[in-house]
């Protein structure tokens, strides 16, 4: 799949983009998937009044690496209290990215994307999200692991589930990138 | 101070210049007493927390500097130092405050899916201490 997508910019409408229908298909796959990775695992058991004030004292920290890095520990040598901390803040947290993830995938609905400053602030923050996950899943642990990837830029080389992967992530990269850009740019020329 | 004020000045004046001297001396002992005792006295939650973003290598430069500026609303200068001594030294304090309050930017932090910890101020010994400083 040989990607035909514009680069975010700014302009007289606002912050717009181009995506080909192919490319929405794709990033809304990545939204999804990472809608269901947090969407919160609803227990029988659980007091509906903690959770309707947000609490989840059944928490755990996350055993997935992909999770842990989207809801990290808020401390890094304490893991007592920053489970505790995790029991007040983490349902909130994921609801949050949940509809940074949902905002983006419904603007998916058309080729011609045009954001308002909100919109690009969750969009700009779901591709982050979909990025670490992404990121996980391909083991980039350090720069030089992220170098190796950035490489991969062409299409007809990806021959398996890695190298689309790698694809995929540099196309999200490259997306996000302009998008950032072109949010830096309305931003200077505000008063 | 006390080198200053010999026993060679006029005889008149020898004993009032002691008084004085002593009262110098007591003054700075004093001084040093009352900054001992309120170290002592303050409590867990008046000691600064610090905010500690982490390096990794998959958010982009642009971005991080993005949400400093957009979350903290710091200068594009001030965004970009932090975020290149994120990038550079592996993590930079970029707020410092109250406990509940550093808690609540990391959370914030977490949302843009940066990588944040809290930490009491000095407790990593890398001396940074509150250089690192914030806006209120």
């Amino acid at each position: 799949m040989a990607h035909v997508a514009k680069a975010f910019k700014y302009g007289l409408k606002g912050i717009t983009g181009y995506l080909e229908p192919a490319e929405r298909e794709l990033l809304r796959g990545l939204l999804d998937d990472v809608i269901s990775m947090l969407e919160p695992q609803l227990s029988s058991n659980e007091d509906p009044l903690t959770a309707m004030i947000g609490l989840d004292m059944n928490v755990k920290e996350p055993s997935d690496r992909a999770l842990l890095r989207l809801l990290p520990n808020v401390m890094k040598s304490d893991d007592a209290a920053s489970l505790e901390f995790r029991q007040l803040t983490e349902r909130s947290l994921r609801e949050g990215k949940i509809g940074a993830l949902r905002a983006a995938a419904m603007g998916l609905d058309r080729n011609e994307l045009v954001l308002t400053p909100e919109e690009a602030k969750l969009w700009s923050m779901a591709l982050n999200d979909v990025r670490l996950v992404l990121a996980e899943r391909l083991d980039i642990r350090d720069e030089a692991d992220a170098d190796h990837v950035h490489a991969m830029q062409d299409w007809s080389q990806a021959e398996d589930v890695e190298s689309y992967l790698a694809l995929v992530y540099n196309f999200t990269t490259w997306l996000q990138e302009s998008l950032v850009q072109a949010m830096m740019a309305s931003m200077d020329r505000k008063p | 101070m006390i080198t200053t004020v010999g026993p060679g000045t006029a005889p008149g004046t020898y004993s009032a210049t002691n008084t004085v001297t002593d009262a110098g001396l007591k003054g700075e002992e004093r001084t040093d007493t009352s900054e001992q005792s309120s170290t002592d006295l303050l409590s867990a939650a008046d000691i600064p927390w610090n905010l500690v973003v982490w390096n990794d290598p998959v958010n982009l430069m642009s971005y991080v500097s993005y949400v400093f500026q957009s979350y903290f609303g710091y200068s594009e200068a001030k965004s970009n130092k932090l975020m290149l001594e994120v990038h550079k030294k592996g993590r930079s304090i970029v707020a410092y405050g109250g406990k509940e309050q550093v808690e609540q930017h990391a959370v914030a932090m977490h949302g843009y899916g940066l990588w944040a910890t809290v930490e009491k101020a000095n407790s990593s010994g890398d001396g940074q201490g509150r250089k690192g400083g914030a806006r209120g």
